[in-house]
């Protein structure tokens, strides 16, 4: 099937099997290899993308659900110049990372809550990142980041 | 990087500004592209003309295999092959792991199964094809005839009724068995004024890294080489071992572990999926073959551990001195002894950590390797001591509560103390720590452990939900040198690391490390290390690690042993090359070297803040300007070191928790969880919590939520994260962690930190849920279901 989807601001056109993945579209026939997959069953998060500003499991989704919406991974996170997301930079200055497989769903995961709830306390990070599994952290850091880059996001929105 | 301009040598670092990158947070060089989604991990490599493959797994346990019939599978749209055990390139090879400790039964497993099938998920046949998903549908068309045999799952199964052994070599399914004495347990027993039993099992459960699996393996028939990409922790142990089991010249294989999503030692094994790969790789030479282990894959197939039973009994003075003890342990090694560390593995190390950092002179303990028709079992972060530290503090608790004895007090008379350094265990293992006692110390002051004592007993005069506090102290056995070696006397001893340092043409500096990192970060470690025994700035530094082609030798990631051993021989090479390099300077500008310092990329004068000549401008003497290179020196400015800690550095930890129980629901929340390690001199600070951190939380995973459960007839009934549940940000509490620092006798003064914190948290939940409700918890992991049994009596076990 030939769908039209656009991918951190791109347009592309692909012929997929109705059955790939939207995870499968966007590493193998995009080569946006920082979506991860972690359990292709829906439960670690890793593969999470924001599709029309959701957070989705890119291993749930088909590639054709994402016709004609507009999908933001990882690689979009970043400044064209290369500058970190605030909450790029936070994750590297919390330690919010060690191996880097959960970063990528974790980074849109906590992307998506702070446009929807821009100053959550420890107790809502918690709650919220609960859909993303991180095996090497122990889940510090990562709290440690989404609550570093609300505050640092919260300053360059003041005046 | 600046260093590469001479010109800018006097804006450079003065003496005064120059920092160690050692005990500096300094940004991690693995970011920058892990964050930005452009980690180069196995899963995202690809080839020209790759193929895929899917493995097709056993459904049953136990069973013979009578024919597998693959004609249907060709036909499926883009299948290109289908192995199988008998193909001519598989059927010879097993994989044999080896140990010449006396009794052990060695067995085969092969690539592919052959014969008969001996787990449940064990590959029976490898379909090849255009992408995964034709691989897929190829491998769902294969048709395998299974003839069942009687399956065993649990390893304390009466040996009468096996009907059926796992391996015909060992008809009661006993690979291995040692008992380990030390003085006259019985004596000792019988002259103590008490003696605790205990009987306690833990639960089976994994590594579980995010990453599964992954391997790419390439054949090239013009020259006969072998490319494996794999998300190894040990490319250079499974460069050795692919040049055996294939047959090839080791130099013609090279081995790429790249980033990797995650070990925790199950990615120290090499596997027959890995081997089977290889194998068809050469079979079907200049195709590269990928496979890519998704998650159920992993859960059935990926190692497992902690499967033990543990009956003990302990002899204790009236004063609280630990007198004896026994102990009878049964490990579950599952359907192989696992490639390349044996089913020795876990009983080697219960019996030979059980009394962790107690002193102990009357011990007798035995331990076995049972093999099942369960996955095998390998190494999984703490390789049995998670559940040893349970058991050796379940004894403390059955102790304290004999004697009448506050349980830290009791642990304290019993702990090895720094004046008992070094310290001859039972088993006959040097402890070289005595940090217990400073950090159980440590621990109860951060902890606030009065404070929690009167809230507990506040609790219970007011009938509140009860609360427990539970206690963990360990010895964390990290770096192994060649005396203590890890694993059972296997053909290779695993105590030392290289590493080469180089300086470029440009004055920029590149390690070649034999350490490989699975998230630990290693990658900056090492270049701290390189940095500041050079004497260059830590942005100098670049670090190329995992690829056998590029550094010389490392065993890899396993024992805690990476930033003792990997960072010695970082230290070591830094250190030779800072000296070429002084030499060279002094030879240019005609000073006696004893007089000169290299930091920041400049050498000075001692004392003086003007350098005489930069880093970059002796190396382009040292490659491109050889008619200005003194008589006596070689071209070059290289080096490489090995390092060795012949014995190893113990890591001594204390945890402390409060835990509260709501009697209705069984439910378990954690108010608090203090750690104290000791690991030495600390390289980078944040690093070294984030392993800390990290492994309370897998121990915390293994002792409530993780349990890789069979049914009787050898059925994995958690075959999904859905039933196998891996804690969230939702269920690991915030995390106290604090330290004491006793650098350790080598190079860096470090000691390793990957694994102590999963130690406790086993001993602390159970000895805080036992504390809360007044019963004993020998089973894990403390679900609620369990607390809740054990608060309502019935079904308690």
């Amino acid at each position: 099937m030939r769908i039209t989807l656009t991918v951190n601001g791109e347009q592309h056109r692909l012929t997929v099997e109705p059955r790939r993945t939207l995870a499968d579209a966007l590493r193998e026939d995009l080569g946006l290899t920082g979506t991860h997959l972690g359990c292709e069953h829906g439960v670690c998060g890793a593969c999470t993308v924001l599709v029309d500003g959701e957070p989705v499991r890119a291993c749930l989704m088909f590639a054709v659900q994402a016709e004609g919406c507009a999908v933001a991974t990882v690689e979009g996170l970043a400044e064209p110049d290369g500058t970190l997301h605030p909450l790029q930079e936070a994750f590297s200055v919390c330690h919010g990372l060690q191996c880097g497989a959960c970063t990528p769903g974790m980074l849109m995961t906590a992307a998506h809550l702070l446009a929807v709830e821009p100053d959550p306390d420890r107790e809502r990070i918690r709650a919220e990142m609960a859909g993303n599994i991180c095996r090497c952290t122990g889940y510090v850091g990562i709290v440690d980041a989404v609550a570093s880059a609300a505050a640092a996001l919260a300053q360059d929105e003041r005046p | 990087m600046t260093a590469a301009d001479p010109s800018t040598a006097d804006e450079h670092t003065t003496a005064g500004e120059h920092r160690p990158a050692t005990g500096t947070p300094v940004r991690r060089k693995e970011d920058a592209r892990l964050l930005t989604g452009r980690g180069r991990f196995v899963s995202d490599l690809v080839l020209p003309r790759m193929r895929h493959v899917a493995f097709v797994r056993s459904p049953i346990a136990h069973a013979r295999l009578d024919g597998i019939e693959v004609a249907e599978a060709l036909d499926v749209d883009g299948v290109h092959a289908v192995f199988t055990g008998r193909h001519p390139t598989i059927a010879p090879v097993s994989l044999r792991a080896q140990s010449a400790l006396p009794g052990y039964v060695e067995t085969d497993q092969p690539p592919l199964a052959r014969g008969k099938v001996r787990f449940t998920g064990e590959a029976v046949a490898a379909v090849v094809a255009d992408d995964r998903y034709r691989a897929e549908d190829g491998a769902e068309a294969v048709i395998v005839d299974y003839d069942p045999l009687r399956p065993t799952v649990c390893a304390w199964t009466d040996p009468a009724e096996i009907t059926d052994p796992v391996h015909d070599e060992a008809p009661d399914n006993l690979l291995l068995s040692r008992t380990f004495r030390a003085g006259d347990v019985e004596a000792a027993l019988a002259a103590a004024d008490v003696v605790v039993a205990r009987e306690l099992t833990t639960n089976r459960h994994g590594g579980n890294p995010i990453e599964c699996r992954a391997g790419v393996a390439h054949f090239e028939s013009a020259d006969r080489r072998l490319t494996f990409w794999s998300g190894t922790q040990v490319p250079h142990l499974v460069r050795t071992q692919l040049a055996e089991l294939l047959g090839l010249p080791e130099g013609d294989i090279r081995v790429v572990a790249p980033d990797v999503g995650g070990g925790f030692g199950v990615k120290a094994v090499l596997y027959p999926e890995d081997v089977a790969l290889c194998l068809m790789a050469i079979a079907t030479p200049d195709v590269p073959l990928k496979w890519v282990e998704d998650r159920v894959e992993h859960l059935l197939a990926a190692t497992h551990a902690r499967d033990h039973r543990y009956v003990l009994r302990a002899g204790f003075a009236a004063d609280g001195a630990l007198l004896a003890v026994t102990a009878d342990v049964w490990c579950n090694t599952g359907a192989y002894s696992v490639y390349p560390w044996t089913a020795g593995i876990e009983p080697l190390m219960a019996g030979g950590l059980l009394t962790g950092p107690y002193k102990l002179a009357d011990y007798e303990c035995t331990v076995r390797g049972v093999a099942t028709n369960t996955s095998p079992s390998g190494p999984y972060r703490g390789v049995a001591r998670p559940s040893t530290v349970f058991a050796m503090e379940a004894l403390m608790d059955s102790g304290a509560r004999a004697l009448g004895m506050d349980p830290v007090a009791l642990r304290r008379r019993n702990l090895i103390l720094p004046a008992d350094i070094p310290y001859r265990m039972p088993s006959r293992l040097v402890d070289d720590s005595g940090a217990y006692e400073a950090c159980l110390d440590r621990a109860v002051e951060v902890f606030g452990l009065e404070a929690w004592r009167s809230e507990q007993a506040r609790r219970r005069g007011a009938g509140e939900r009860p609360l427990g506090i539970g206690v963990g102290i360990y010895n964390e056995l990290t770096g192994l040198g060649r005396a203590a070696s890890a694993g059972p006397r296997m053909p290779f001893r695993t105590g030392h690391e290289a590493c080469t340092v180089r300086v470029n043409p440009d004055g920029a500096v590149t390690v070649f490390s034999g350490v490989t990192s699975q998230g630990q970060g290693l990658e900056t470690t090492m270049a701290q290390v390189v940095a500041d025994a050079l004497g260059v700035d830590y942005d100098a530094v670049t670090v190329r690690y995992g690829d056998t082609d590029s550094s010389l030798w490392g065993f890899g990631a396993f024992s805690s042993r990476q930033a003792v051993i990997g960072g010695g021989a970082a230290n070591l090479a830094g250190a030779h090359v800072r000296e070429k390099v002084l030499a060279l300077a002094g030879a240019l500008r005609e000073v006696d070297v004893a007089d000169l310092d290299l930091r920041g990329g400049q050498v000075h004068v001692r004392g003086q803040e003007k350098p005489v000549i930069s880093l970059a401008e002796v190396a382009r003497v040292a490659y491109l300007q050889s008619d200005r290179l003194p008589e006596g020196f070689e071209p070059g400015l290289e080096g490489t070191k090995f390092y060795d800690p012949i014995r190893g550095a113990f890591a001594a930890g204390a945890q402390l928790a409060a835990l509260e129980v709501d009697p209705t629901t069984g439910e378990i929340g954690v108010l608090a969880w203090v750690c104290v390690e000791d690991a030495g001199t600390i390289v980078h600070p944040v690093i070294v919590d984030g392993q800390i951190a990290g492994s309370i939380a897998q121990g915390i995973g293994g002792a409530m939520y993780e349990h890789l459960v069979y049914d009787d007839e050898g059925n994995l009934s958690t075959g999904t994260l859905l039933d196998y549940l891996m804690p969230t940000s939702g269920e690991i509490p915030e995390l106290t962690i604090d330290h004491v620092s006793t650098p350790a006798a080598n190079p860096t003064g470090v000691r390793g930190v990957g694994e102590g914190g999963t130690l406790a948290p086993n001993a602390v939940v159970a000895g805080a849920v036992a504390d809360a409700l007044g019963v004993e918890v020998d089973d894990l992991p403390v679900t609620p279901a369990r607390v809740w049994e054990l608060v309502h009596g019935g079904g308690a076990r």
